[in-house]
């Protein structure tokens, strides 16, 4: 009951934050631009057909590339506004004093800590979910392509921001919000570095890849936020035999920053025991902490 | 019905401490707050009590100790459903409107429906604020913060409150308002923790005073009781001769002068009989006796002594005889 309360109330909070209007006032302007950008580079692309691709080929393709490079884009946007927006979600009440009047009432301060977990986490899925699917939708609008696996790429995403609300929720209930944000923002941007270098030695010496991929597995146990974004992008193509199709291969989207394999099943649940042990540890922390 | 309150402990401390890092912050502070009582905590800042306050609503661990409240360990849910706080300087959700600050308080308690909304209306009268439902707190002025703080802290109708200078934001008139508050909410049977530096709340309101320095509980007891001490008699005389203040200082314990008023002395002495030996060597020294009577010592000076007593180091050779 307790817990069901703090979390309507974080629901609330967000909502009424000036935060929460401007990043939605940004987010539909962003996709409005985002429309009409598109458009004009279709159009341009279908200028300089000379009619050697056939338009409906040439919109897939352009299609799935779109799809997966605007689809990062939204990770990066859901993955910084998930760790500005819940940065303070525990250190900052700490701080502002809020707590003092709420930790005394008759309810146990797990039900607090995981009251607001789960208020930020609605928000951030929710947020995440829309912004999937307007993009998806001004993609499809604009060329045709639906990526056909859409909902696993979703669930994959809502686990990287799921990650990263694990990782603030228990730096907040430890360290203040200034800490909170600097740690999460480091993994967060540490993480794809990996996959730098993993792709670096699999240009440069591709015999030396085995010895890289350890160091790759355990930064992705740290932070799983860059694997669980590859195993997404996986999700975004089309199926491998309409490839040839298109006119596209699958190497060519082992990159870097997507993959053309799917997440192994240990990382995946690695990742949900990561968005699970994480709060309820932070929960047990801030119950032992003065305030 | 008060008197069988009496008996029963509101508050239990038993060999508190609380260690930050090296720091002794309180140190074995044991005391007993009886239902119906307005207790009062009093020490300069840094003594400790705050930290208490904050162990007595859960917000501070203690290293070790027992602590019970309404009879009840601190991890008690349902005794929280009785126990009202307001913490020092309180901070709220500036976004919130005061009914819906109340409000969430309120199903924090459990209350809810037509009952929760009753009572917000009527804490809100009671704390002067009826007519500000619909406006935000964060445009509340330190003072209505402070009375809206108080309102959440009694919104649950609790057994026992504890008060954390309560005071502190208020003018002299909500100050005046609160205590009047207070006394009503005690006449009413509620139990009152009040921990202040606010002496004349402490005097105005506490049956039993506790006093706190460097984390140790120096006196418990009735406010007046508490500070008893000898009797002082103010002696308005004229002239005061270096004679005069000589010969008073053989019988007195203590010859004070005042600044501001050079004929008027505060003789100290050991019994209220002396008074007789303080005119007779006015006289003695030929100097006119204007006024002879006892001066009843402010509350602030028998407190500061009191304090200033703890930190005081005994010298050797006084502690030797």
């Amino acid at each position: 009951m307790g817990l069901l309360l703090i979390t309507r109330f974080t629901l609330l909070e967000a909502v009424r934050r000036r935060l929460f209007l401007a990043v939605m006032i940004l987010s539909i302007l962003i996709i409005v631009a985002f429309a009409m950008l598109l458009n004009l580079v279709i159009n341009a692309s279908l200028q300089g057909n000379n009619g050697q691709t056939s338009t409906q080929i040439l919109l897939l393709s352009g299609g799935v590339v779109m799809t997966v490079l605007t689809l990062w884009m939204l990770y990066l946007l859901c993955s910084t506004l998930t760790i500005v927006f819940t940065a303070n979600m525990i250190s900052g009440e700490v701080e502002a004093g809020t707590f003092a009047v709420i930790v005394p009432k008759p309810l146990r301060r797990v039900e607090i800590v995981l009251g607001k977990w789960l208020g930020y986490a609605i928000i951030v899925c929710l947020y995440t979910a829309l912004m999937f699917f307007a993009f998806l939708v001004v993609l499809y609008w604009q060329t045709g392509y639906w990526p056909p696996y859409a909902p696993y790429a979703l669930g994959l995403l809502e686990l990287a921001m799921l990650v990263l609300l694990a990782i603030t929720t228990l730096c907040s209930s430890l360290v203040p919000t200034i800490v909170t944000g600097a740690i999460a923002l480091m993994l967060f941007i540490g993480a794809p570095t990996a996959s730098v270098v993993r792709f670096i030695v699999q240009v440069v010496n591709p015999a030396a890849l085995q010895s890289i991929q350890n160091v790759v597995t355990v930064i992705n146990l740290i932070i799983p936020t860059d694997a669980l974004w590859h195993g997404a992008s996986y999700y975004l193509l089309p199926p491998s035999a309409d490839f040839a199709v298109l006119g596209l291969s699958a190497q060519s989207f082992d990159t870097p920053f997507t993959s053309s394999e799917q997440i192994a099943p240990a990382l995946l649940i690695w990742a949900v025991l990561y968005c699970i042990v994480l709060p309820i540890f932070a929960a047990l922390r801030f119950q032992r902490r003065d305030l | 019905m008060i008197a069988t309150m009496d008996r029963v402990p509101a508050i239990e401390v038993e060999g508190l401490r609380k260690v930050y890092r090296s720091l002794v912050a309180v140190d074995n502070v044991s005391f007993v707050m009886h239902r119906g009582e307005a207790f009062g905590f009093l020490g300069p800042n840094g003594a400790g009590k705050s930290t208490v306050v904050k162990i007595l609503a859960g917000l501070v661990l203690p290293t070790s100790g027992t602590v019970r409240l309404l009879g009840q360990p601190l991890s008690n849910l349902e005794m929280r459903r009785r126990i009202g706080y307001l913490p020092e300087l309180p901070n709220f959700h500036r976004w919130l409107k005061a009914k819906e600050f109340l409000e969430f308080h309120g199903r924090l308690y459990g209350m809810h429906g037509v009952e929760l909304e009753k009572r917000c209306r009527e804490v809100l009268a009671l704390v002067g604020l009826d007519g500000r439902e619909q406006q935000k707190l964060g445009t509340f002025s330190k003072g209505m913060m402070q009375r809206i703080g108080l309102a959440q802290a009694i919104l649950n109708r609790p057994d026992l409150v504890l008060l954390d200078e309560l005071v502190s934001g208020l003018d002299p008139v909500g100050q005046r308002d609160m205590r009047d508050l207070l006394r009503q909410l005690k006449s009413q049977g509620m139990s009152i923790f009040l921990n202040s530096h606010q002496l004349a709340d402490v005097e105005a309101l506490c049956d039993r005073v506790a006093i706190i320095n460097e984390g140790r509980i120096l006196k418990v007891g009735a406010p007046r009781l508490l500070f008893e001490g000898y009797p002082v008699f103010a002696v308005r005389v004229n002239p005061v001769t270096k004679e005069l203040l000589h010969r008073l200082g053989a019988i007195a314990l203590a010859v004070r002068q005042d600044e501001d008023d050079p004929d008027m002395l505060y003789v100290e002495v050991q019994k209220d009989e002396q008074a007789a030996d303080i005119a007779e060597m006015v006289h003695a020294c030929g100097a006119r006796l204007y006024g002879l009577a006892p001066h009843e010592r402010s509350l602030e000076q028998l407190f500061l002594r009191t304090i200033d007593a703890s930190r005081r180091p005994i010298p050797v050779e006084a502690h030797q005889s």
